[in-house]
């Protein structure tokens, strides 16, 4: 089963999204914060991870950083998940290596979408 | 009086500034002492011509030294001369004061020794040294070395016999060369002293006046200051109010859609459609939020544009695709016309899409069963953006409005067509933060076009920037990484929870 790590620090966020990408057939696991984010990245090396950027002491950035400075986690593919489209936060997430970049509240069948094609990129990369 | 006075002493002035050149007239000290050299020099002669004027009257056999006395003095007329074609200040200076004294102790030496009526003169040694050097104690002291030499000397002469041919003059004469040698000076003196007097009083007017602006400058600057504080407070808040009020927005749309999946699994079209209410209320909410935020930041000039080469018709390709359903479920036509080549300009992509959104979704709401035109040209430098609708139209007293914030036609449409009133305004205010405008022209029942411009920056001509810098910033990257796993590490137990939650 496909296992996505997500980093989100509102409870409600994690909860809900947690659900929504359980009930369409993803394992899910949770981080909190930065620093967890990071930890569970490298411990669980998940498939993909969705991060938001705006986390409390180390933000998203610095955890996707962090995660992409890593050998064993670099290959995973990360969205930012920001709570407003400002191209400043478009640029920075190409800057810290994220493959892709979306807005929240999430829309599930574009997050989907986003996530099948970060999947399929590293399915083929990896072949 | 004083209007009648003031032109002839602006007259002196100007002349004496004439007299000045550039590199001492830049300094505030050297031209005011170069003021007082001036004034003394031009209109010195002329007052102290009259002792050898007198001499020449009274002394019944007069000879050489009163030629030599007058040469001497009518010499000082050259000072300005040489000064304004490029002479040291202080070499001049020391040298009129030289000239000075050998006037003054020649005519005590040739007429009375120290009984001199001529000796009141040596008064003006130390004011004038004062008046024309006075930065420099130094040179005080040169002054003061340069008179005991010339005493010196002319002590000297005298001893070694070189006595002068004695001009015994008759007492009445002696008095009446006194009183003129007396007024003469103390005129001299009086001179000197009343435009010293003048200059530092219009000195201090000056510096006062100066004084007044800066404390204006300051003030002014103050305000702006504190106006920019306002300001950046403002946005903060106004970013903080964002985001609190985004996270439970995010929770009400999540939720909701949530719901609405269930519901639509279950086949319950009537919670279905009460679930899509409040699904679209919490994004029309959330999109007002977002405005307002966008709103506040280009208010508080904070709102960065980040410029990179884009595809302008993919662009708008991309925007237009994004409203096929609205235009579907409103019934409207939706085109895009490339018309000519517009090729990849350099611009902020988010911004530009996010203001062409506001005026396409604008077409579209208020147009039903019509026809929305999205037209792209490059034209002068600019890249046009024609959005063309067959809607409604806008009546002309309400076009200038229309780009106020909560303009929305007028209060009728509002609640017909809804829309937060606050889209083209924030169209209108990110075309203009890109150096672009929105414009509208607009007929009631036949539709109106909005355009909007933006400038069409070569990309060939911004070659690849930032390229150079980028390995500084790698080094920055690293040095930040290494600070993060160190907080990582000192985040250890508070993780730990949550590594027993994955495990089980």
């Amino acid at each position: 089963m496909t296992v996505i790590l997500l980093v989100e620090d509102n409870e409600m966020n994690r909860d809900m999204l947690t659900r929504r990408l359980q009930r369409n057939g993803f394992e899910v696991i949770c981080a909190p914060d930065g620093p967890t984010g990071v930890r569970l990245a490298d411990e669980a090396t998940p498939d993909l991870i969705l991060m938001d950027v705006a986390l409390g002491e180390m933000d998203g950035w610095e955890a996707t950083l962090l995660i992409k400075g890593s050998e064993k986690t670099r290959h995973i593919p990360i969205i930012a998940l920001t709570a407003h489209a400002l191209s400043s936060d478009r640029e920075r997430s190409v800057e810290v290596g994220c493959s892709d970049f979306d807005t929240k509240p999430v829309d599930l069948p574009r997050l989907l979408g986003k996530i099948n094609a970060c999947l399929r990129q590293r399915a083929e990369a990896a072949a | 009086m004083a209007p009648s006075l003031a032109e002839p002493l602006t007259l002196l002035g100007r002349v004496i500034d004439w007299f000045i050149p550039p590199q001492i007239a830049a300094d505030r000290d050297m031209r005011q002492q170069a003021r007082m050299f001036l004034m003394s020099h031009l209109f010195g002669p002329f007052i102290g011509n009259t002792v050898p004027l007198a001499l020449y009257v009274v002394d019944p056999s007069p000879g050489y030294p009163i030629a030599v006395l007058a040469a001497s003095i009518t010499g000082f007329w050259i000072f300005p001369f040489v000064l304004k074609a490029g002479g040291r200040y202080q070499t001049l200076a020391l040298l009129s004061i030289q000239n000075l004294m050998f006037c003054i102790l020649w005519s005590c030496f040739f007429y009375g020794g120290v009984t001199s009526p001529t000796l009141p003169w040596v008064l003006t040694i130390p004011l004038l040294s004062f008046f024309y050097l006075s930065a420099a104690p130094s040179l005080r002291l040169t002054v003061l070395v340069m008179f005991g030499v010339n005493c010196l000397a002319f002590a000297s002469a005298y001893r070694l016999g070189l006595s002068p041919e004695r001009h015994d003059l008759p007492f009445a004469a002696l008095q009446g060369l006194g009183l003129v040698s007396t007024v003469a000076a103390s005129l001299y003196v009086a001179m000197m002293a009343i435009y010293y007097g003048k200059a530092q009083a219009s000195q201090g007017e000056i510096e006062t006046e100066m004084k007044q602006h800066m404390a204006t400058a300051a003030e002014l600057r103050r305000a702006t200051e504190e106006a920019e504080r306002a300001g950046v407070a403002k946005a903060e808040f106004l970013a903080k109010m964002s985001h609190e009020l985004r996270t439970p927005l995010n929770a009400v749309i999540g939720y909701s859609q949530m719901l609405l999946e269930d519901a639509a699994d279950e086949g319950d079209a009537e919670m279905a459609a009460d679930l899509d209410k409040i699904h679209v209320a919490g994004q029309h909410l959330l999109k007002l939020v977002n405005e307002v935020l966008d709103l506040s930041k280009i208010e508080a000039g904070k709102m960065e544009l980040f410029n990179q080469p884009t595809d302008v018709v993919g662009l708008v390709e991309n925007v237009v695709a994004g409203f096929r359903k609205a235009a579907d479920a409103a019934g409207d036509k939706l085109v895009v016309d490339v018309e000519g080549p517009v090729g990849t300009a350099l611009c902020d992509e988010a911004k530009v899409r996010q203001a062409l959104s506001q005026l396409v979704d604008n077409a579209i709401k208020f147009t039903s069963n019509g026809e929305v035109r999205v037209a792209v040209r490059k034209q002068d430098g600019r890249v046009f953006f024609d959005v063309r609708d067959t809607g409604i139209g806008i009546e002309e007293h309400v076009l200038p409005a229309l780009f106020e914030h909560f303009t929305v036609g007028d209060d009728s449409s509002a609640s017909k067509y809804g829309g937060t009133g606050l889209g083209l305004a924030l169209a209108r205010k990110l075309s203009r933060l890109m150096g672009g405008d929105v414009t509208v022209t607009s007929r009631v029942g036949v539709g109106s076009i909005f355009t909007m411009s933006i400038p069409h920056s070569l990309v060939e001509e911004e070659a690849v920037p930032g390229s150079a810098a980028a390995p500084a910033a790698g080094d920055c990257l690293d040095a930040r990484i290494e600070a993060l796993q160190e907080l990582v590490a000192a985040n250890a137990p508070a993780a730990a929870p949550v590594r027993r939650a994955v495990g089980s």
